[in-house]
């Protein structure tokens, strides 16, 4: 039969944002992809480059727009490093909880636009109910619902309010059981096993080869996780351990397996948040005013010439890495290049060559699988 | 209980790293040298100066021999007013991973305080420095790590660092059609001009003069 390019996107629900994927197919078989990224290229690198180091934090944010705690995370780490500040130990818990508690409403998208992929409508309405009452414990830090501003350099804007914890401890709860509830919807649901079940096969070596990371890697069997391997935070002390699959194949993870992973993964997410809010440094139920030495230390603003900043930061998708270097124009105030590494702009080329082999209608099911975000992607 | 790589295993490894390195490459201007974060853990990093025409040997060493298996970044960096010798810079950042492929229906749960040898997670970041000029050109990497394939693209794409031997380099983040020679991170493209704040007091441009004003025409 004859074979031909036919392409999907920038506007295919498949793409989960705005990207191009060109198949060449041979009957319903696919040969050979091409992904063309760049849709929503906003140049943020360039516009960091005249912004001082704490106003680089909102254009952090909005690098993602279902995670934006976590980015905004992985820039401070970063910039902590170039400009050698401390953290108070409260502060730190409170970004572990909110990182936590964003990987929570992350993984809730993820869910929800992968089941309209797979044929389960359903499952959107439930986790974007679900995903609400995350949403609403980071509108209480951040002040919004998307993007929050939350972390600073040296601490973090504010401090937990009042009856934030017994709130949280609630609804985490209440998700607990929610997870069970996805599991018997999904995991009972044929329709689910037989577009999942031995579509998208990726291995593990082949993935870190690639530069693929975070929950992908481990859905292949490998406990490998950037919050212990690079540590930062407070995630020694708290009581988790990541998530990880047992494939079936010697062909490695599945799309199943990939689903599997992120579902243990909020479990994990939860435990360690109901464990870190016991063991905050100063009690759960105080509030300290904003810039309290609990929560900020006074951190330079200026980087000398030369320094650098470097931050591996288990993000949502994967590692997500910032490289600043200082000492731009206004004197140091600037970082004088700032570099963003986005785990999903290496995944998804890599992704559209896995696919070959397969049919067109395993598309939506390996690429959603994998959670492309194409805001990150673009910067 | 959560667990984390100890800062004595990081040592140790960065070290023994350090050592190979500048036993295998001593002499011919590759220097390596263990740098330490400055945040809270302090965690050790091995920080290696290579000139582009060694950088491939080094490359190879440092994936078959010491198991540097994953290849995160690539930054590229324009220094017009820098010195003749350090026009461009590229680094590199690496890291080892202890992955590797499973039996079905098992899987490798790593304990991070007994991870020994090769299998501790190590952070790598490689420092090239290139003459001043209009052509910076670095080998391509791409066929040691697939990974920096597309690395390399964006870094071209955006910074205009040429890699040798790439192939199938094309623009990745701006527009195909872009013109040659245009990479927006070069520092003559500029965010300011003549101290004008453009994007925060006048965004429509009313303010702005125009080009001819207090000409006599």
């Amino acid at each position: 039969m004859a074979q031909m390019w036919i392409t999907m996107g920038p506007q295919h629900p498949m793409t989960h944002g705005l990207w191009t994927l060109r198949v060449k197919v041979d009957g319903e078989t696919i040969v050979d992809t091409d992904a063309e990224l760049g849709y929503i290229h906003r140049g943020v690198e360039k516009i960091c480059e005249d912004r001082d180091f704490t106003q680089i934090t909102p254009y952090c944010d909005r690098l993602c727009y279902v995670s934006a705690m976590t980015w905004a995370n992985s820039y401070i780490y970063a910039a902590e490093d170039l400009l050698e500040a401390e953290v108070p130990e409260r502060a730190e818990f409170i970004r572990l909880i909110s990182a936590e508690l964003q990987r929570l409403a992350s993984h809730l998208m993820w869910l929800g636009a992968f089941g309209p992929d797979i044929g389960s409508l359903t499952l959107m309405t439930w986790c974007m109910r679900d995903r609400e009452m995350f949403l609403d414990l980071l509108q209480e830090l951040g002040g919004s619902r998307m993007h929050y501003n939350y972390p600073r350099i040296g601490g973090v804007k504010r401090d937990i309010p009042v009856g934030f914890a017994t709130r949280m401890i609630a609804k985490i709860k209440l998700f607990e059981k929610r997870i069970e509830e996805y599991e018997m919807l999904l995991d009972e649901s044929t329709i689910w096993l037989v577009r999942l079940q031995g579509v998208g096969y990726t291995k593990a070596e082949d993935m870190v080869e690639a530069g693929v990371s975070g929950p992908n890697v481990r859905a292949a069997g490998v406990n490998y996780d950037v919050r212990w391997a690079h540590p930062y935070s407070v995630y020694d002390q708290v009581d988790w351990e990541p998530a990880v699959e047992k494939p079936t194949s010697v062909k490695g993870a599945d799309c199943y397996d990939r689903y599997r992973v992120r579902m243990e993964e909020m479990r994990q997410s939860s435990k360690m948040i109901l464990d870190a809010i016991e063991k905050i440094p100063g009690g759960k139920n105080t509030n300290y005013s904003a810039g309290d030495e609990m929560i900020m230390t006074k951190a330079p603003t200026r980087a000398p010439e030369g320094a650098t900043g470097f931050s591996n930061y288990e993000c949502t998708r994967g590692a997500s890495q910032f490289y600043i270097k200082g000492g731009g124009e206004g004197r140091g105030k600037n970082p004088y290049r700032l570099s963003i590494r986005s785990p999903m702009f290496i995944t998804i080329p890599y992704v559209a060559k896995t696919m070959i082999g397969y049919k067109i209608a395993d598309i939506p099911a390996i690429m959603g699988s994998f959670d492309p975000c194409i805001g990150e992607t673009d910067r | 209980m959560g667990m984390r790589v100890t800062l004595e295993q990081s040592d140790s490894a960065a070290k023994s790293c350090v050592a190979v390195l500048n036993e295998r490459f001593s002499g011919s201007g590759i220097n390596s040298t263990v740098e330490h974060h400055s945040n809270a853990f302090k965690m050790p990093f091995v920080r290696i100066h290579v000139t582009p025409q060694h950088w491939l040997a080094v490359a190879k060493f440092m994936k078959y021999d010491i198991s540097v298996n994953y290849c995160s970044m690539v930054t590229g960096t324009h220094f017009p007013d820098g010195p003749a010798e350090r026009g461009w810079e590229v680094a590199y950042h690496m890291m080892r991973m202890p992955v590797s492929n499973v039996k079905p229906n098992t899987n490798t749960k790593h304990v991070a305080e007994k991870l020994s040898g090769n299998d501790i997670p190590l952070e790598f970041e490689v420092l090239i420095a290139l003459e001043q000029g209009d052509t910076p050109t670095v080998p391509s990497i791409q066929s040691i790590w697939v990974g920096a394939d597309w690395n390399e693209k964006e870094t071209w794409d955006l910074v205009g660092i040429n890699f040798e031997g790439h192939e199938n380099m094309h623009r990745v983040l701006n527009p195909h059609d872009s013109p040659e020679q245009f990479h927006p991170l070069q520092k003559q493209h500029k965010l300011r001009y003549h101290g004008h704040n453009e994007m925060y007091d006048d965004p429509q441009g009313f303010g702005r003069k125009p080009a001819d004003e207090g000409r006599n025409k």
